[in-house]
């Protein structure tokens, strides 16, 4: 009797606890059995006490209200793990494998992402970008860039004409010619945009896109053309590929130059991609014909400037492996997608 | 241009290797594109560039290879024979046109016979890519291809009065060319003629009448320099393009037409028989004049940003032809007669340039002022936009700028209409024969072909300009449309595209953009739906954009199988952003309350916004939509909308009762205003 049943039940109630583990109702079996308020243990214990000889009450009392704190306190630690335990089981019943909403993804057209691309390296470099007319007359698109009427030149750019007189540019170099009229060096600039010309098949298109670049101060040179575009190419590539430099002829520079840079696909030793050679020319550049700057009203004795352009689009088709220029613009968006 | 790599390399002493030739050439600026093995020898494919028809040719091709690998050009050698009567008798020959025709050399080659080349010469014209006919064609072929100089050869017999002329044709003449075309002519075309009228397009084409046969024993042979704008613009007209013609539009040698008379003949003689007349008759009215340059190997060792010896700067020019005369630092030189490509110090430095080679320039990057580069305004704008659009989960397209012109008479009378059509006079087909003056046409046929290829759910845009003319200008301006068809959500809850789903990312985009503050209203016909269409309309009245489902006459007339819904914005109106300027956060809480209004169908939610928005007190921070509901319960024509107020205070909470107060008097005065009931 006493103190000592006391402990019993304590025994008991953990052992009992213990074994209902995280079963709600089984706990509530053992509350309802030690804890409830008619036929609990605790009830009888709690009776008990007045039938104990006095020099025995206090220390009786204390345990019985020890035992009554842990039986509470365990009852309702054991209830709120069985909640949760439960919760889980049926949380854990979502199947976590079916797709998620799909919330629309929007897409950048390849061509832009390359644009925007180069924009970023030569921005960084301290040009500014320029945008001019598509609708060009014939002053800014050719004579203005040392092609004179006549001039066998003008064949390797099929022009379209509109009525009235006006033409589609075939390059965005005559944006160049707008900026040298209206500005003095320095000039740094690089001009995006579409341009047109007569020709339809695998490489071609009748609208395609440029970005073409000029620089203009005093002491410009070859040296700072070639290094300008090395450092672009391979900030545009990878630092490793190589990049070579071939006399060409524009009517706008002078000298000119095709630059190549080795086959990104087979790296130089020679495939389709490069038609064996190892190398793909990517870009047209060269020093500003003095000529030019007589046109535009630049000093030819104070400055000089190169100039590079090369096809957007072209470059598109190499870094992202698109096989046919046409396919850019037909409007399907399953291309764009790809890029997402 | 195809090049007989044998032949080329014949022409040099001490010739290097195929591969190393190949590769010097390239690296002095005529790229060998292409090798292919034909014959005993290669074809080789070389780009040349316009400006160097000296190079056009294997003898001049060979110069440049000679330099390039440090061997030389063997000279050439020509073992003429004359016997018989005087040329000088036998024909004549006048220049009557001479700002057309520069020099007319002719030698005549007596008694041949039709035969067929030897096959070594066979071969080599094979190999450039020209068919053997006679020994005597082939001929003329073949000093083309080895010197430059077009020749043509006449049948003596048939050439009438014995006498060629050089002169402009007669307005309305006409000549029958060897193709078998009959052509009128026009006196602005330079032409041979005859005593009784041309007998060939001086510089393009030979005519049939003269043409040497079978039958010919008697062979006039021409080697002429024609001036290269009255030949470019005769071929021009005519709709022709020939190996001489490609050459005198480039700029044929003014000093080789002897050369080349002379070697022709010498080998008509040999490989066809017959003896060559004596003397070369040489009409040369304006002979040429060299011209003197001069250079520094210090100017253009600054010029190229690398140290070149005026030792070097001599042989370069020396090989080249130049005849350099070195006297210290300076080199003067005389340009030969068919480099016609230079005429300044600056095209001296670049032969001397490209010989050095390229790769020997050091790269050195220019020491620039280090302030950022910046996006022009336009391309700012135009980005914006597309950024917008892209961030509202729409795919972009690039479709062309021109277009079919009789779906772009779509265009007259609908929503953003700029004015007149812009045609092409050149387009590359009738469907580009338009400048597009919306952007709407190219992307909904883009949505049709889309859901052609069984895609159900597509939402796309495009940002490109529009075009059209006004008066005689034209003008150009940037737009962005969208398109949206099928369904959005998950696949537990696809819900399809509705009027509310385009307005949305509508919004979204123009708030981007941005564009002005603007009012949604009633329209957009043709292009959209009267039920279900929208003008987007700026403050001052002006035409934003459109926006709705397609109508069913488009949809009919664009071939589009589920319902589209499309929008076309004008980014012209397009403002700059605003400045963003930090407000303080409220410190005290926000109480939401809602009314909701029953009103007739015909009060827009415009009207009742903008209504309740005036009548709320200035306690109320935002008011929004909530809830719109119609149908069962509701008389016909009824409509119950729920609007939500938020109330604060900047100074301290509201408590319920003032939000009730405030709700009470809003919903008098909108009783009041409008004659509404409320639920």
């Amino acid at each position: 009797m006493g103190v000592d049943r006391i402990d019993a039940v304590r025994t008991e109630f953990l052992r009992d606890l213990e074994a209902a583990g995280a079963d709600p109702d089984a706990v509530e079996r053992v509350r309802v059995a030690y804890a409830g308020r008619r036929s609990g243990v605790l009830n009888d214990l709690t009776a008990a006490l007045r039938e104990l000889p006095a020099e025995m009450r206090r220390d009786y009392g204390r345990a019985l209200n020890d035992l009554k704190g842990l039986v509470e306190g365990r009852l309702e630690a054991a209830r709120a793990a069985a909640a949760a335990s439960r919760d889980a089981e049926r949380r854990s019943a979502v199947d976590v494998t079916l797709p998620g909403e799909v919330r629309p993804r929007g897409a950048e057209h390849p061509v832009h992402l390359v644009r925007r691309r180069i924009e970023s390296i030569f921005l960084r470099m301290g040009y500014s970008v320029a945008d001019g007319p598509e609708v060009e007359d014939d002053w800014h698109n050719f004579e203005a860039l040392n092609i004179p009427p006549d001039h066998p030149a003008r064949d390797d750019q099929d022009t379209f004409y509109l009525d009235g007189g006006h033409l589609l540019r075939t390059h965005t170099s005559p944006v160049q010619a707008r900026t040298m009229t209206r500005q003095q060096p320095p000039i740094r600039i690089i001009v995006p945009g579409r341009v047109y010309r007569r020709d339809s098949d695998l490489r071609h298109s009748p609208m395609f896109h440029q970005i073409e670049g000029l620089l203009v101060d005093e002491g410009v040179t070859f040296g700072h053309l070639k290094a300008t575009l090395e450092t672009f190419l391979r900030a545009l590539f990878s630092d490793r590929v190589a990049v070579r430099f071939r006399p060409s002829f524009f009517p706008f520079t002078e000298p000119s130059a095709e630059v190549d840079v080795s086959c990104i696909f087979c790296g130089g030793a020679g495939c389709g991609v490069c038609s064996r050679s190892g190398w793909i020319e990517i870009l047209g550049s060269g020093m500003v014909d003095p000529r030019v700057f007589e046109q535009v009203g630049i000093d030819p004795d104070r400055y000089t400037g190169f100039a590079f352009g090369l096809g957007l689009d072209r470059v598109a088709m190499l870094l992202y492996d698109i096989p046919d220029l046409r396919q850019m613009f037909t409007g399907d968006p399953r291309l764009t997608r790809q890029f997402a | 241009m195809r090049f007989d790599m044998g032949l080329l390399l014949e022409q040099l002493d001490g010739a290097p290797a195929p591969d190393e030739a190949a590769a010097r050439l390239t690296a002095v600026g005529f790229n060998v594109e292409l090798r292919e093995p034909m014959g005993g020898s290669e074809v080789w494919d070389v780009e040349v560039t316009t400006n160097r028809p000296d190079a056009m040719n294997h003898r001049g091709l060979a110069r440049e290879a000679a330099v390039a690998t440090g061997c030389r050009l063997r000279p050439l050698e020509v073992d003429l024979r004359e016997a018989g009567e005087p040329t000088a008798e036998l024909v004549a020959v006048e220049i009557e046109a001479p700002e057309a025709c520069r020099r007319f050399c002719s030698r005549v080659v007596r008694g041949v016979s039709w035969a067929p080349s030897p096959q070594w010469l066979q071969e080599r014209l094979e190999r450039c890519g020209v068919r053997p006919i006679s020994a005597v064609v082939d001929v003329t072929n073949y000093v083309l291809l080895l010197l430059g100089q077009p020749l043509h050869a006449y049948d003596l017999e048939r050439v009438r009065g014995r006498r060629l002329v050089a002169r402009m044709a007669r307005e309305g003449e006409a000549l029958t060319t060897l193709d078998g075309a009959r052509r009128t002519l026009e006196s602005s075309m330079p032409v041979i003629a005859d005593a009784r009228g041309a007998v060939g397009l001086a510089g393009v084409m030979g005519g049939a009448d003269t043409e040497i046969g079978p039958d010919t024993r008697d062979v006039w042979l021409e080697a002429a320099s024609f001036e290269p704008v009255a030949v470019r613009r005769m071929a021009r007209r005519l709709g022709m393009h020939t190996e001489a013609s490609h050459r005198f539009e480039r700029g044929a040698d003014p000093e080789l037409p002897p050369l080349a008379v002379d070697l022709a003949a010498a080998m008509i003689a040999e490989l066809a028989g017959g003896t060559v007349c004596r003397g070369r008759i040489d009409v040369n009215p304006r002979p040429h004049a060299a011209v003197e340059l001069e250079m520094t190997a210090s100017g253009v060792s600054r010029f190229a940003g690398l140290e070149i010896a005026a030792a070097t700067v001599t042989r370069i020019l020396d090989g080249l032809g130049f005849s350099p005369l070195p006297e210290g630092d300076a080199v003067r030189c005389t340009v030969p007669s068919w480099r016609v490509d230079v005429e300044r110090t600056a095209d001296l430095y670049e032969e001397v340039i490209r010989q050095v080679g390229y790769d020997a320039v050091p790269s050195v990057l220019p020491v620039l002022s280090t302030a950022p580069g910046e996006r022009s305004p336009s391309w700012r704008l135009v980005d914006r936009a597309r950024d917008a659009a892209v961030a509202a989960g729409l795919v972009e397209v690039v479709t062309y700028s021109f277009i079919e012109p009789e779906v772009d008479d779509l265009v007259t009378g609908a929503p953003l209409d700029p004015g007149r059509p812009l045609a092409l006079v050149n387009p590359l087909a009738r469907t580009q024969g338009t400048m597009r003056r919306s952007l709407l046409p190219g992307l909904l046929a883009a949505v049709r072909d889309a859901l052609n290829q069984g895609e159900r759910d597509v939402a796309v845009f495009e940002q490109g300009r529009s075009f059209w003319a006004d008066g005689t200008e034209p003008r150009e301006s940037e737009r962005l449309a969208l398109a949206l068809t099928g369904s959005t959500g998950s696949w537990e809850r696809s819900e399809p595209v509705r009027f509310a789903t385009l307005k949305g990312l509508v919004e979204e985009v123009a708030d981007r953009v941005p564009m002005p503050a603007r009012e949604w209203r009633r329209g957009g016909a043709p292009w959209v739906d009267e039920a279900e269409g929208a003008l987007i309309v700026g403050g001052d009245g002006r035409v934003l954009g459109y926006a709705g489902r397609v109508s069913p006459a488009t949809a009919d007339r664009f071939d589009l199988r589920q319902a589209v819904y499309a929008a076309e914005l004008d980014l012209a109106a397009a403002v700059e952003p605003e400045p963003r300027r930090f407000a303080p956060l409220p410190r005290h809480p926000a109480v939401a309350a809602d009314v909701t209004v029953e009103h007739d169908r015909g009060l827009e939610f415009a009207e009742l916004e903008r209504v309740a928005a005036a009548a709320a007190g200035p306690l109320v921070e935002r008011l929004q939509l909530v809830a719109r509901y119609e149908g069962e319960g509701l008389p016909t024509g009824k409509v119950r909308t729920t609007l939500r107020l938020l109330y604060r205070h900047g100074e301290r909470s509201l408590t319920q009762d003032e939000v009730n107060r405030e709700q009470e008097e809003l919903r008098a005065r909108l009783a009041d205003r409008l004659g509404v009931r409320f639920a």
